[in-house]
């Protein structure tokens, strides 16, 4: 226990490391603050809407909300809003939350030509990505490794104090392996500490505040190792510096950006496109063929309106919101497709972990934190579950001709959060755990050789 | 700085000579110039892909609009129409704000539509390192070259000892630093070459916008050569060439990476927060009904409208009217939504504006600002481009939904139209269709390119300007 007090007290008497540590604190800490503030900002808009929201669904009450109110009339234009709280892990990882939209409102047509909507989104400044701690842990913190790391034996060297380390009787690398130990653990408490405080703060559960602080751990594990590995090397502390910031470009912006650019074009997603165009079609085609061949389909899909689905050959708010239904059966087979691309892109990106640490921690820290496209998906599967309680909740009133007055409308259904989609992949884990390790195995082997 | 030009030509010489020796700098160099070469190639099929994609959509979605039956009209306006924003041709060079930005929109009659299915929406979050561009590696990777090669330029000869040296030969300090300067310039040039090299293929052969694609050339010659100079000038005071390494390493980090992540989230909290779409549609929503109801006959808006239209047409009654008059006040109401709709947008964009206006102040703190600002601009894929895709967007949903609404009043019968009321399909054909103009962007941005370009001169100046006192520090440490 000595022996590292004594090695703390030598590394922090280096002006240059005692500065990266305290910088790297300070980042740390100012990026936990504004994801705090950033998810915060973002939960006061979702309040925010729904008091604007609010207003406007009691103007709709007063409007259609008369003693003999016609649910179509109410059905089409009333907006049910639904939106998406940041979990509370967010604030370290805000992931796609800054372009996804997380208020989003429906109504009881066809949900497909809904779903999609884009909501403002500042995109100059979505541009750069959000300075959040997944931020600071992915780029800033393997660099603050760097700087600790690579002079670790050239700085003795060129110092001229090696052959006297070499001499002390020790087991050969233990001294190295305790020193990158002293500065992993350095790295690792400036930038988990205020994680730690903001996840209190945050109250978010201790699972996902350890799988996190686990893969922070990984992916620090990683850089310390690599840097063990290039400085145990025997060069002198400006190549290695060069060598390890080579590194950290070609794992964190090179290979990450030539995958995407493979991905888009490997994984298409224009499905997207071509479902609201189908759905179009559907639907419009539908005014011009006899009302039979919109409501035998539906008749068939909800038996217990059979007998009142009956209509004739002018416009009818049943025939219409049938029409609405088929038009989204229509495109489901499309629409499967379309999230399977989303999906295959999703699992390329966790399997490129293996090749890329950082993209292997940037997935990983999002799906704890819930905050990527899958997460997003998942908003999007309970927005669809909601429109279906909508057409359980109006389609009694339009088959059954009831009138849809004022109380009908306080018994809307209103939507309920879903719940985290959070959990842990299996294979950018595992990925980061390999790589982690063979780099501490490289440095050690390294670190025996640099004695003996 | 006078220096003389054949000792500042040799100095040059003797430093490319050296760095030519230098076999880390040269693998550097080709993997860079591979990188560029490479992700130019890349992004013109790209961009290719996408624009066939987004032109083969346009071409169905309009062919599909003439193959509609005979309908009513205002069916019409509710089948809508699919407008997609094709993507410019500098697009290859710097993606921009494009896979940010929807490039799809459906237009209807009372109704905006946002732009959806932007590409990182429907992407992993591998999309947020950063997309592979020609601008990306000239921004991000290229000063990490122009510092790997010039750090060591005036700190290794201080190193060696052969700055005393070389004085002691005659060569002056300002000789010496203009010549490596000369020779890390020249280097920055070469770096450029591959971009150089597709800007002006992409020019020469029409494909590109000449004045664009030169003016892109010479922002990011700017940028490097502000790199080059920064870069020999540290080298210049640094006591050891690893010293030099490091501050300049960290210079980037703050310039190129940090400074750029933590402006957007300041200008987010300092500034108004913009309005969603949500709250924006209901508040038009209520300014409609403030208006007027249109089925409202006691209506005070409607009722002026209405003694208008007698008046105008020399009627008592709207049922003596010799147009349809239900298809009147369907287009009266659809001007005044789009007038609020354009009022709403200019508000929305002007709040937009002042978030950004925030962040391109700070071009003064990193010049990678500036050049992003400029660099979006020239290539056609920057915020205003976008803003300008939307304004002709909404200018033709008005003519379209219009055009429809006028064959409704024209030809549905305003009285005993019958139940089901139709117009001939062949009247769909004569609906114009979306012809998007692409904007000229040194007339849509040339004050903001002007500004960018500005920033990065006095940039360069500044940088250069130091030079003087640098060389009298060399001058003393080397006596």
């Amino acid at each position: 226990m000595n022996r590292f007090r004594y090695e703390l007290r030598l590394l922090l008497r280096s002006r240059v490391a005692a500065a990266a540590l305290t910088l790297l604190l300070v980042l740390s800490a100012v990026a936990v603050g504004a994801g705090l503030s950033a998810s915060a900002r973002q939960t006061a808009l979702i309040d925010r809407v729904a008091t604007a929201q609010a207003r406007d669904f009691a103007a709709a009450t007063t409007q259609y909300g008369k003693p003999d109110g016609e649910a179509g009339y109410a059905a089409y234009y009333t907006f049910h809003l639904t939106s998406d709280r940041p979990s509370s892990l967010a604030f370290a990882a805000m992931g796609q939350r800054d372009i996804q939209p997380y208020v989003l409102r429906v109504r009881l047509l066809g949900l497909q030509a809904q779903l999609y909507e884009t909501e403002t989104v500042n995109p100059e400044l979505a541009l750069p990505g959000p300075f959040d701690f997944a931020f600071v842990l992915i780029y800033l913190a393997p660099l603050a490794v760097i700087v600790l790391m690579h002079d670790l034996v050239s700085g003795e060297r060129e110092a001229g104090r090696l052959r006297l380390l070499s001499a002390l009787p020790v087991t050969p690398g233990q001294l190295w392996l305790r020193r990158a130990g002293v500065r992993l653990m350095l790295v690792l408490l400036a930038l988990l500490g205020p994680f730690l405080v903001g996840a209190l703060v945050a109250k978010a559960p201790i699972w996902g505040v350890a799988i996190l602080s686990l893969v922070a751990i990984l992916y620090v594990a990683f850089w310390a190792g690599l840097g063990l590995m290039v400085g145990a090397w025997g060069r002198r502390s400006a190549f290695n510096a060069a060598t390890l910031v080579g590194c950290w470009i070609v794992l964190v912006l090179l290979v990450p950006a030539l995958a995407n650019a493979a991905l888009s074009r490997a994984i298409p997603v224009g499905r997207g496109v071509d479902l609201t165009l189908a759905q179009r079609e559907a639907v419009h085609h539908a005014w011009d063929v006899p009302r039979e061949a919109v409501m035998a389909p539906f008749v068939a899909k909800h038996p217990e309106w059979k007998d009142k689905a009956r209509v004739g050959g002018g416009f009818h708010w049943k025939w219409y919101y049938a029409m609405h239904e088929m038009g989204d059966d229509g495109v489901a087979g499309q629409v499967a497709a379309y999230r399977a691309s989303l999906a295959a892109r999703q699992a390329w990106t966790e399997r490129l972990g293996w090749l890329s640490p950082a993209a292997a921690a940037q997935s990983l820290v999002h799906r704890v934190a819930d905050s990527d496209l899958q997460a997003h998906l998942a908003y999007q599967d309970n927005v669809t579950a909601f429109h279906r309680h909508l057409q359980d909740f109006y389609y009694p009133y339009l088959f059954s001709e009831r009138p849809f007055t004022r109380k009908d409308f306080a018994r809307a259904p209103v939507y309920a959060p879903r719940g985290s989609s959070s959990s842990t992949p299996v294979v950018p884990l595992l990925a980061l755990l390999v790589l982690s390790l063979s780099a501490w195995a490289g440095g050690v082997v390294g670190a025996r050789r640099t004695v003996s | 700085m006078s220096g003389r030009p054949s000792l500042v030509g040799r100095v040059a010489r003797e430093e490319w000579r050296a760095l030519a020796r230098n076999r880390v700098a040269v693998v550097a160099g080709l993997i860079l110039a591979v990188l560029l070469a490479g992700s130019a190639l890349l992004c013109v099929e790209q961009r290719n892909a996408i624009e066939a994609s987004r032109e083969r959509h346009q071409a169905s979605s309009d062919r599909q609009f003439d193959l509609q039956p005979d309908r009513h009209p205002h069916r019409m306006v509710h089948y809508g129409q699919f407008v997609f924003r094709p993507l410019s041709t500098l697009a290859f060079f710097d993606r921009g704000v494009d896979s940010f930005t929807g490039h799809t929109v459906f237009l209807e009659g009372h109704r905006q539509n946002s732009a959806n299915f932007s590409e990182a929406r429907q992407s992993s979050l591998l999309l947020r390192f950063g997309e592979l561009t020609p601008a990306f590696v000239l921004q991000t990777l290229a000063p990490l070259l122009v510092i790997f090669l010039a750090y060591g330029a005036v700190a290794s000869e201080r190193e060696r000892g052969t700055l005393r040296l070389l004085a002691a030969q005659g060569l002056g300090a300002s000789d010496m630093l203009a010549g490596k300067l000369l020779a890390h310039g020249g280097a920055a040039g070469l770096i450029l070459a591959p971009a150089a090299l597709a800007l002006l293929i992409a020019a020469l052969l029409g494909w590109a916008p000449p004045g664009p694609a030169v003016l892109l050339l010479v922002i990011y010659g700017l940028y490097l050569a502000i790199w080059a100079v920064m870069a020999v000038l540290v080298s210049s005071l640094a006591r050891r060439s690893r010293d030099a390494l490091i501050l300049l390493v960290s210079i980037w980090m703050v310039l190129v990476v940090l400074i750029p992540r933590t402006l957007p989230e300041a200008a987010a909290r300092l500034r108004t927060q913009t309005l969603t779409r949500i709250e924006t549609d209901i508040a038009i929503h209520a300014d409609l009904n403030k208006i007027g109801d249109s089925h409202d006959p006691d209506d005070p808006y409607f009722s002026a409208f209405k003694a208008k239209i007698l008046a105008q047409y020399g009627v008592r009654r709207v049922e003596d009217l010799p147009v349809q008059w239900a298809g009147l006040v369907g287009m009266e109401g659809e001007r005044l939504t789009s007038q609020l709709f354009d009022r709403y947008a200019r508000e929305a964009f002007a709040r937009e504006q002042a978030q950004n206006r925030f962040v391109r102040g700070f071009g003064a703190v990193s010049p990678v600002i500036a050049l992003r600002q400029a660099s979006m601009s020239l290539a056609g894929t920057d915020i205003e481009s976008h803003q300008d895709f939307l304004d002709q967007v909404e200018r033709y949903r008005y003519a379209f939904v219009q055009s429809l609404n006028r064959m409704q009043v024209e030809q549905i019968p305003n009285q005993g139209a019958g139940e089901d009321p139709r117009i001939a399909a062949a009247n769909w054909k004569r609906v114009p269709s979306f012809a998007y103009v692409a904007p000229d962007v040194l007339r849509l941005a040339g004050g903001r390119i002007a500004a960018n370009l500005a920033v990065l001169i006095v940039w360069l100046v500044a940088l250069l300007a130091l030079c003087a006192p640098v060389a009298r520090r060399l001058r003393e440490d080397a006596r």
